[in-house]
């Protein structure tokens, strides 16, 4: 009676579908440098265009490649995944070459015309030929912040009593609302301005109109744009808010209004403070209802409610079909400008939206 | 006898349970919000009101020739208003962002959502957010002088195709041919190029809805597919896509209510040439209804101001039944988002 061996077998240091074939590795590799090196030398030995090139020499070569490769390792299965691959991979690579195409170009071509006084003096002695050491859009970055500041004041609590009508009342209209909503969400940008000029500023129902040009009627053609971003997405922040916190308060006999300003409130805080800058981020490079409602300006005008005012994207929309140079330079600066504001409150939406989700995560 | 009686008095009356608000702070909490979202009713109402009542002449005198005609005088005692080449140059570049958006779009949600590393969708995310708040002048800008040269080469490439012959056996493709021969040196201003900048206005959002569909898809459905033996791809076309065309549908409307109502991105982009240009995308000539607003308004007579409200009108009644439709295709596809 031979004796038993009762050594343990080796412990598998993977599992069995982690474990993969080295050489099958390599050839995924190859399958994804060759074809474009070989497009490459064959674009240059033969000197042929390099969009058409893309299209017509790398792309089948890539495509045969890879299901080839794909077709040795997982036979049938493996040459439609490698089509689906190589398609999703190229067109998010389109997608991302464009995108870093806008900010690169904006952010270079901006560069040029910073300088000190490009933030602080305003356009009044400027003609178009004016070098760049003089003049900038102080005036235009005042007269934003003094209009979509306005448009802030009366749109997010407006924005925000949308958003809590559609969470925490049973309203019979919430499905109307949220559907008008997201209908508005999508208004065209002139027909705003279009809206704001035939009820303000032309004679509708006298021989003259209401109003002439002025900050405030931007302010107020602003709001149909920022109003459904504001209330979606402070929709959103209350929605995260557990139901089980709202049925505590009002086991505890906290009356509605009680349970939404001391419970609901504070937990959708930071939600709601997101909402407000991703609102303001819509809206500050709104051109096309300032071109109509408000009369831009090369001064400074610190009173949105009289007279002419510049603000930075009906600037740039001045600057930007000009034939000069620096013309063209003062467009790209303003671009880069309104970039910058987009980026910081993006950021600083970014980084409050996040501690909103940690405290969920810690909730849970 | 009296404790049994001592007990009962210290019993609070009955309370009684209502299901509507009574108190004064909550019938006001519950009004001021009622009455605040009624604004979103308002001011639909308002802006066909008040864009109508500007308009209402236009209509009157120019008929139903208005959308259909083609032609645009604002010279007194001669005054034509019509928009039909705006109107179906807005609807030609529309489809054409559209051809080029919903690929790359639903690639990239593809790729965030199933196929990229946790960090990398992370970044992605941010990044297409970003450019979903990109305001569309800075596009405009970067459209006008980035944009414009390298789509312009596509398109002398693509006019090369016009023309297809091999030996005796020829034929042509009006759709990158250029009509009643005018210059095929330049490919600005064309419809294609407006196209193109529309279609990187409208990727992001037709990525954040379509991700978001992929993000909340039955995971249990797509592991079970993979179980049975699918592939990526077959996993893709008969599960996700099926599963999630509601939704995919719904963006792709959004998509295109922006693309219909896209205003200054286009606007230094596209030649506005009063006159239909019906396929060849090419050709230097489109039309815009929401460029057209802009291009005439600042020097408008008064009349022709009123033609714009009217065509403004046009555009929001048009964009509206889109985006409606889409916002209801979307929240039947998202249940998750109706509490």
């Amino acid at each position: 009676m031979s004796e038993l061996d009762l050594t343990a077998l080796p412990r598998p240091v993977k599992q069995p579908w982690q474990v993969r074939n080295p050489r099958n590795t390599w050839l995924v590799a190859a399958a994804s440098v060759l074809p474009m090196l070989l497009s490459v030398l064959i674009t240059v030995v033969a000197n042929i265009d390099a969009t058409l090139a893309t299209i017509l020499v790398f792309l089948p070569l890539q495509i045969i490649a890879s299901v080839g490769v794909g077709q040795y390792i997982f036979g049938k299965k493996g040459r439609g995944d490698a089509i689906l691959v190589i398609f999703t991979i190229f067109f998010s690579t389109l997608v991302g070459v464009l995108l870093v195409s806008v900010m690169f170009s904006v952010v270079v071509d901006g560069l040029r015309a910073m300088s000190p006084q490009f933030f602080g003096q305003n356009n009044h002695y400027i003609s178009s030929t004016t070098s760049l050491e003089y003049g900038g859009v102080g005036h235009a970055i005042l007269g934003t912040l003094l209009i979509v500041g306005l448009t802030t004041l009366f749109t997010i609590p407006l924005g925000i009593l949308i958003a809590i009508y559609l969470t925490e009342t049973r309203g019979r209209m919430r499905s109307t609302v949220r559907t008008l909503v997201q209908a508005i969400s999508g208004l065209p940008s002139v027909v705003s301005g279009l809206f704001i000029y035939a009820f303000l500023i032309a004679p509708s129902f006298s021989s003259h109109g209401l109003t002439q040009q002025a900050g405030w009627v931007g302010s107020v053609a602003l709001f149909p744009l920022m109003l459904p971003t504001v209330a979606r997405i402070a929709e959103e922040a209350l929605r995260l808010v557990p139901q089980e916190l709202r049925n505590g308060a009002y086991a505890l006999g906290a009356p509605a209004f009680k349970a939404f300003w001391q419970v609901t409130l504070p937990a959708a805080k930071s939600g709601l403070i997101t909402a407000a800058l991703l609102g303001v981020a819509r809206i500050i490079g709104e051109t096309a209802p300032l071109i109509l409602t408000t009369a831009p300006s090369n001064d400074t005008n610190l009173n949105p409610f009289v007279g002419q005012i510049a603000t930075l994207p009906t600037y740039l929309y001045g600057y930007i079909n000009q034939v000069q140079a620096t013309s063209q330079q003062r467009a790209w600066g303003a671009a880069l400008v309104i970039l910058i504001l987009v980026f910081v409150l993006f950021t600083l939406a970014r980084v409050l939206g996040s501690a909103k989700s940690t405290k969920a995560k810690k909730r849970k | 006898m009296s404790d049994i009686q001592d007990v009962t008095a210290e019993v609070p009356a009955r309370r009684q349970l209502r299901t509507k608000p009574f108190s004064l702070a909550d019938r006001l909490f519950y009004g001021i919000t009622k009455s605040a979202s009624s604004i979103s009713v308002i001011l639909v109402v308002a802006i066909l009101l008040f864009l109508l009542s500007q308009s209402f002449s236009t209509f009157q005198t120019q008929g139903f020739d208005f959308i259909t005609g083609s032609q645009w005088n604002n010279a007194k005692g001669h005054e034509v208003f019509q928009i039909g080449p705006m109107l179906w140059g807005s609807v030609l570049i529309s489809i054409l962002g559209i051809i080029g958006g919903v690929p790359m779009a639903i690639a990239a949600a593809y790729f965030i959502e199933f196929m990229a590393p946790k960090s990398v969708a992370k970044v992605a995310t941010v990044l297409v957010d970003l450019l979903a708040a990109m305001p569309s002048i800075v596009i405009g800008l970067w459209g006008l002088y980035v944009l414009t040269p390298v789509v312009a080469h596509w398109g002398s490439l693509l006019y090369g195709l016009h023309h297809v012959g091999i030996g005796p056996v020829s034929f042509d493709i009006p759709l990158f041919a250029m009509s009643d021969g005018s210059d095929p040196s330049t490919f600005g201003g064309s419809p294609f190029i407006a196209g193109w900048i529309v279609a990187v206005m409208i990727v992001p959002i037709i990525t954040s809805v379509t991700r978001e569909i992929f993000s909340q898809m039955d995971r249990d459905l797509i592991n079970s597919a993979l179980a049975l033996g699918g592939s990526r791809s077959s996993v893709f076309m008969r599960v996700i896509l099926p599963t999630a065309s509601g939704g995919v549908t719904g963006g792709v409307l959004l998509g295109l209510g922006r693309a219909l109502g896209e205003t200054v991105a286009i606007f230094y982009v596209l030649n506005l040439v009063s006159d239909i240009n019906w396929f060849n995308i090419l050709q230097s000539k489109g039309g815009s209804v929401a460029s057209l607003v802009l291009q005439k308004f600042g020097e408008g007579t008064p009349n022709e101001i009123k033609a714009l409200m009217a065509a403004g009108l046009v555009l929001f009644v048009l964009t509206l039944l889109v985006n409606w439709l889409a916002a209801v295709i979307v929240n039947r596809a998202q249940p998750w988002r109706k509490l």
